[in-house]
Formats: C-alpha cells, structure tokens, sequence
C-alpha cells in the first residue's frame, strides 16, 4: 500500500500549506484548489474535454481528496466542448467522493453545457448551476 | 467570412439536415465565442451524440426494424500519407469526388488538432515494416461538418515492391437510406435476443423504465429487491420491466447494475488506496472474490492486476 502511494505523490508537485490545510495543484486541463471545507476546480480555456482528459481531471481530483469526501465548485467558464464519453465517465467514475456539486457558468454557452449534462445524467448528489460564485458557495455550504 | 453569423447558422442548417437523414456522425466545429449561436452549435453537438448514443442499441423506440447500414470510411494511402485509393462511401461521407480526394495528402482533410496526431504518432509507426494502431482523428467534410472517429490505421508492405502502404479504416452507423445507393444487402442488427419477447411499451412505461434505470445508478452500492418487487414498487409488471429494459437498453436489468458498478470500482481502484475489500463492498459486492471474478470477466485481469 505504501509503494502505491508514494507511486502516486510521486507523479506530480502538490503544493502544501499544513498550516492552513490548502492545496493546489495543476495539470493540461484544470487547477485545482482544496482547502478544508471544498474543492475548487477551475478548468482551463478552450479545451476540448474529451475521455482522456476526463480521465485525468478526476484522477489528480482523488488524488488530492484522498478518499475524503467533500463539496466541489466546478468553474467551468470557459470550458466550450465536453464529448460524450467524457460527459458519460464524469457522471459515473468521476462522481465519486463528491458530496455536492455546483458549476460556475457564464451564459450562454456554459450554461447549455451544464443544462445539457444535468438533463441527460442522473444525479447522485445535490447538483446545480450558478452564475455567481457567491451562491455557488452558499449552496455547496447548505448540501455538502 | 468563417465567422459572420450568416455562416454559422448555414452550418447549422447543414448540421440539422444531415440528422434529419439520420446521420448523427457529424458534428460542428466548437469556437471560441460566448454567444448565443456558439450555444446553438454546443447544444447542437451535444444533443447529436446523445441521440447517436441511443439509436445504436435502438432505445427510446420500438423500432426493431429499423434499416440500419455501416458507412465504411476506407482509404489507402503511400508512406508519405498521399491518398491512392477511396471507396465510394468515403466520398459520400466527406461530400467530395473522387478526383479531388485521390492524389492530396491525408492531413489536408484533418483539423490542425488531428494534423499534430498524424505526424507525431505516425513516424513511429512508418519505421516498422508492419504496425497497427487505432487514432482518434478529425477529418473537415467539404460542407465544413467536422467528422471525428476512432480510425484504425494499417502499415503493410505492397506485395509488387513499391514499398509502404497505409490503410486508413473506421465506421460509420447510420440510419435507413443515406445516399441515394439504394438499401444495403446486409441490413445491421445492433442488439440480439429482443425477437423473443417483444412488448410494447407506451410512452409511460419507457418512461417508468428509465426512472428504474436512474434508480439502480443513484443506489449502485445497495442491493437490488427482486425483479417482483421492484415491478410492483413501480406499478408495472415483472415481464414488462424486465423486457422492457432489455428492449431499451440492451442489456438485462443484472447485467447493467453490474457493469456501472464494476465502473466506478474500477476507477477506485485506479485511484485510491482503498482495499480491494472495502471497493467490493462500497459497490454493492457481497464477496471479494465474486467482485474479482466479475472484474475479470469485464475487463480481462483482476483487480489486483489492476493496481499492480
């Protein structure tokens, strides 16, 4: 067990403040900001989110949870393509440790993408979209 | 002019046209801008896969007979990557002639993101006498439709000596007739074993069937009551449910609750440190060596030669 995790620690730089219990990280597609009470993931501009990267944003996401379950903000504004296969892997392998969701948008564009995906997917945990990071963190404080 | 509104919605137009034929393999090229046509062509996009998505296992309908055909994209190409041969489904796909396929280079009919694959992975591949890999690459048709695919690609050695060749193949499905060659001999039947037991289903009960099918996602990690009780919990009746599933999804109510939560261990055990134990019973596995053995059978090794 202690070989897989060191593999893993090994695989990229996590930045850590003990002190206050916060961490950033960054990979191709997202940067990732985890303090005590959630996790912040901005995604990058103009990417295409396909499997492959799917694959990877949640994978640096668990990595960084470790196995601790929390609320997730999810800014996705300047996201313009999630495929299917991406859409269909972060519904069901990537929802895991969530405890509630809430996606920034920027209308009109993002707010298709998550209207979309909301509507297609069935939902395990309290997801919702918003416009202002404000009510975004007030709902993750009231369902997290 | 690629970027004035007229354009874009005449792209559009093109895009819609080809789903009203039944061909959900195009798509639109995303762009940068936040407006409300660049929402159009992401929903547009998005809506196109999930249909695509259904109509291959035939859901959301009771259309069995559906006349389904395989597009093949199919080329042949030098060591340069020059086009030497195309079959006619190729041209349709692309909307081009023959003549102005054969003699161009491949990458010429790719979007810059595809171009980069082509040249980085293919170098290594030219150095063997004979390889195989499968790209996932982008071609632009002459209406400017983008048509991404998986695309299996061949290195072989011509038999007269004239060196390298390479062949480029992926497939397409598409609904009913798609160009105008007449019906295919050989009509294509996605799903097996639905002849049997045919049972109509009304508007509601497909839309009882999917609540089910949401249900069994949202409690992966509890057991399952019987398929009884399960049909009485949602006022229907067992051969109903249980036909009705397989008729819309393909596969048997088990089947798909094992299989989505095989998914979601498979990812645990990728990137946790949990035991395989405690994966097994987080998703509703009652034994370690139960969820091993359905492990192996999906995904041809075992768990622990997953973590490995």
């Amino acid at each position: 067990m202690l070989r897989y995790q060191k593999k893993y620690f090994c695989k990229f730089r996590v930045f850590t403040s003990f002190r206050h219990m916060r961490r950033s990280h960054e990979n191709k597609y997202a940067v990732y900001l985890m303090t005590e009470a959630l996790m912040h993931i901005i995604y990058k501009k103009d990417l295409c989110i396909d499997l492959r990267a799917a694959q990877l944003i949640v994978q640096d996401r668990m990595m960084l949870q470790n196995a601790r379950e929390m609320p997730v903000l999810c800014d996705i504004r300047e996201v313009r393509r999630v495929n299917k296969p991406a859409r269909d892997y972060l519904a069901l392998e990537g929802s895991q440790w969530i405890t509630a969701l809430a996606f920034l948008i920027d209308p009109p564009v993002t707010d298709v993408i998550s209207s979309i995906y909301l509507g297609t997917h069935a939902q395990t945990i309290p997801t919702r979209s918003f416009t202002k990071k404000s009510e975004a963190l007030a709902f993750l404080k009231k369902h997290g | 002019m690629p970027n004035t509104d007229d354009f874009r919605v005449k792209r559009i137009q093109k895009m819609l046209l080809e789903m009203a034929k039944g061909n959900f393999f195009y798509s639109l090229e995303p762009s940068e801008k936040n407006d409300n046509i660049a929402s159009l062509v992401v929903m547009l996009n998005m809506v196109n896969e999930e249909i695509a998505a259904a109509f291959i296992h035939q859901g959301f309908a009771n259309a069995h007979n559906t006349p389904q055909c395989i597009i093949q994209l199919s080329l042949i190409l030098d060591a340069q990557g020059q086009i030497e041969l195309v079959t006619n489904g190729t041209c349709s796909l692309l909307s081009c002639m023959p003549k102005d396929l054969i003699g161009k280079h491949i990458t010429e009919l790719m979007t810059e993101n595809s171009q980069r694959t082509w040249s980085k992975k293919m170098v290594k591949h030219l150095k063997r006498d004979r390889s195989e890999t499968v790209l996932f690459l982008e071609f632009i048709t002459n209406d400017g439709l983008f048509l991404a695919k998986d695309c299996q690609i061949s290195v072989y050695q011509a038999l007269d000596g004239s060196g390298q060749k390479i062949v480029l193949n992926s497939v397409f499905f598409s609904k009913g007739e798609p160009f105008e060659t007449g019906l295919p001999k050989n009509k294509l039947k996605v799903t097996k074993g639905i002849k049997e037991h045919k049972v109509t289903l009304t508007p509601e009960d497909i839309q009882m069937i999917r609540e089910v099918h949401d249900t069994i996602l949202n409690n992966l990690d509890k057991d399952l009551p019987s398929l009884k009780d399960l049909a009485l919990h949602m006022g229907t009746n067992e051969y109903k449910l249980k036909y009705g599933f397989k008729q819309i999804y393909g596969t048997t109510i088990f089947r798909f609750l094992t299989q989505e939560r095989l998914r979601k261990s498979k990812t645990l055990i990728q990137h946790s440190n949990l035991s395989l134990k405690e994966i097994a019973h987080m998703n509703g596995f009652k034994s370690a060596a139960h969820f091993s053995r359905a492990f192996r059978d999906k995904y041809g090794k075992t768990p622990t030669d997953l973590r490995r």
